[in-house]
C-alpha cells in the first residue's frame, strides 16, 4: 500500500512538472503535413529571431521567422546549404491598427500584430527529402495541417531561391 | 620563461574563449543613455521576441522587432503586471524595404496570385534600438522604467531620453508598455 501511495504521488509530481514545463506559448496541434509528415516543433516560439517581413494587399500581415539553433547557427556563419536538422518557422498574424500607439506618435500610423494567420515550417533532412532539395514543408492552419494541393506548391514556389538553398530568407542585421 | 609560455597560453586560450562566446549578431556598445544610464543588454539579438510592427510613414517606414529578457518574456507570457524588476525590453527598428525578388514569387503562390497587390517587405538597414529596463526603485521617478534610444551603438542626446517617459504615458494601463504578445 505505501509502495502504491508513492507511486501515485510519484505520478502526480510528474504530471505536475509536465504540466509546468509545457510551453506556454505557441500553437499547438495535432497532424502532419500531407507529402512531408510534418508536424509543429515543440516550442518554436521561443526560438530566435532570424527576421521580420510583412505582405501587404488583402493578405495584409505581419510576419516572424524563427530558426532552431542549428538554423540560427548556420545563419550567422553563413553556412550553405543549411545542415540536416535545420528548421525554420514562419509565423503570421494579420496585421492590426495601434489607436494607442498612434496616439504616441503623433502624424505616423502604426500597425501591430493581431490574430494569427497560418504557421509555416521548413526542416532540412536531405536524405529523406532528396526530391526536394532536401527540405519539408508544411503549413498549419488553426493548428490542423492544409492541404495537398498546398504542399504541391511549396517546392517549386522556393526554387527562385535556389542559390540560398530555397531559403528566402535572409537574417535581419 | 616557462611562467611567461604558460601566461601566453593562458592569455591565448582566454582570448579564443572571449571570441567564441562574444555574440555573433546585434549590436553592442557602451555608453549609457542619458538620465536613467541604461545600455545596450549584451546578447539582446538572441532573447525571445516579443512580436513584430510597421511603422508607415512614408520612405520613413519601418518594420520592427520587439525582444524581452526571460523576465520580460515570462511576465508577458503570464500576463504579470507591473513587469517585475529586471525585465527588459528591447526594440529593434529597421527601414521597410520592397522585396521585388519575393514580389515574383509570391505572384507564383496559387493561395496568393488570386489576391490584390501582395506586395512584399523585408527589413532594410537598421536604423535604431530602444531600451527599456525595469527598476521600480531606481526608476521610480519614471513608473519604474528606465529608458535608452541608441544609433550605431551610441545613446541619443538628453532632449531625446527626455521624451521616452511621457510618450509612453498612454500606455499607463500596460505598465507602460505598448508591445503585447504576439500569440
Amino acid at each position: 500500500m505505501k509502495g502504491m501511495a508513492s507511486l501515485l504521488v510519484a505520478v502526480a509530481m510528474a504530471a505536475l512538472l509536465a504540466a509546468y514545463t509545457l510551453p506556454v506559448s505557441g500553437q499547438g496541434g495535432e497532424g502532419a503535413s500531407p507529402i512531408y509528415g510534418l508536424t509543429i516543433p515543440a516550442g518554436y516560439r521561443d526560438w530566435k529571431l532570424i527576421s521580420v517581413g510583412r505582405v501587404g494587399g488583402s493578405n495584409n500581415d505581419l510576419r516572424a521567422k524563427l530558426g532552431n539553433d542549428i538554423a540560427i547557427k548556420a545563419y550567422r556563419e553563413g553556412k550553405l546549404p543549411f545542415p540536416d536538422g535545420t528548421i525554420i518557422a514562419r509565423l503570421a498574424w494579420r496585421e492590426a491598427t495601434s489607436e494607442e500607439n498612434n496616439l504616441a506618435l503623433g502624424n505616423v500610423d502604426s500597425f501591430v500584430t493581431g490574430a494569427a494567420t497560418n504557421l509555416e515550417f521548413m526542416v532540412k533532412d536531405s536524405k529523406k527529402y532528396a526530391a526536394t532539395g532536401g527540405w519539408g514543408f508544411a503549413q498549419f492552419t488553426d493548428g490542423k495541417p492544409d492541404s495537398e494541393a498546398l504542399h504541391k506548391a511549396c517546392f517549386p514556389c522556393h526554387g527562385p531561391a535556389k542559390d540560398q538553398d530555397f531559403v528566402f530568407t535572409r537574417y535581419a542585421p | 620563461m616557462k611562467r611567461i609560455a604558460f601566461l601566453l597560453v593562458a592569455v591565448a586560450v582566454a582570448a579564443g574563449v572571449l571570441a567564441f562566446t562574444a555574440p555573433a549578431s546585434g549590436r553592442a556598445g557602451e555608453q549609457a543613455s542619458p538620465i536613467y544610464g541604461v545600455t545596450i543588454p549584451p546578447g539582446y539579438r538572441d532573447w525571445k521576441l516579443i512580436a513584430v510592427s510597421e511603422i508607415a510613414a512614408g520612405d520613413k517606414s519601418q518594420l520592427r522587432a520587439e525582444f524581452g529578457n526571460d523576465i520580460a518574456i515570462k511576465a508577458f507570457q503570464q500576463g504579470t503586471l507591473p513587469f517585475p524588476n529586471g525585465a527588459i525590453i528591447v526594440a529593434q527598428h529597421w527601414i521597410k524595404e520592397s522585396s521585388p525578388e519575393n514580389d515574383k514569387v509570391l505572384a507564383m503562390v496559387p493561395m496568393v496570385a488570386g489576391l490584390d497587390d501582395p506586395k512584399s517587405f523585408i527589413p532594410g538597414a537598421f536604423i535604431n534600438m530602444q531600451v527599456m529596463v525595469k527598476d521600480s526603485k531606481k526608476y521610480a521617478a519614471s513608473g519604474g522604467w528606465g529608458f535608452g534610444d541608441f544609433k550605431d551603438g551610441k545613446p541619443g542626446d538628453e532632449a531625446l531620453t527626455k521624451t521616452c517617459f511621457p510618450c509612453h504615458q498612454p500606455a499607463k494601463d500596460h505598465d507602460y508598455v505598448y508591445t503585447h504578445y504576439a500569440p
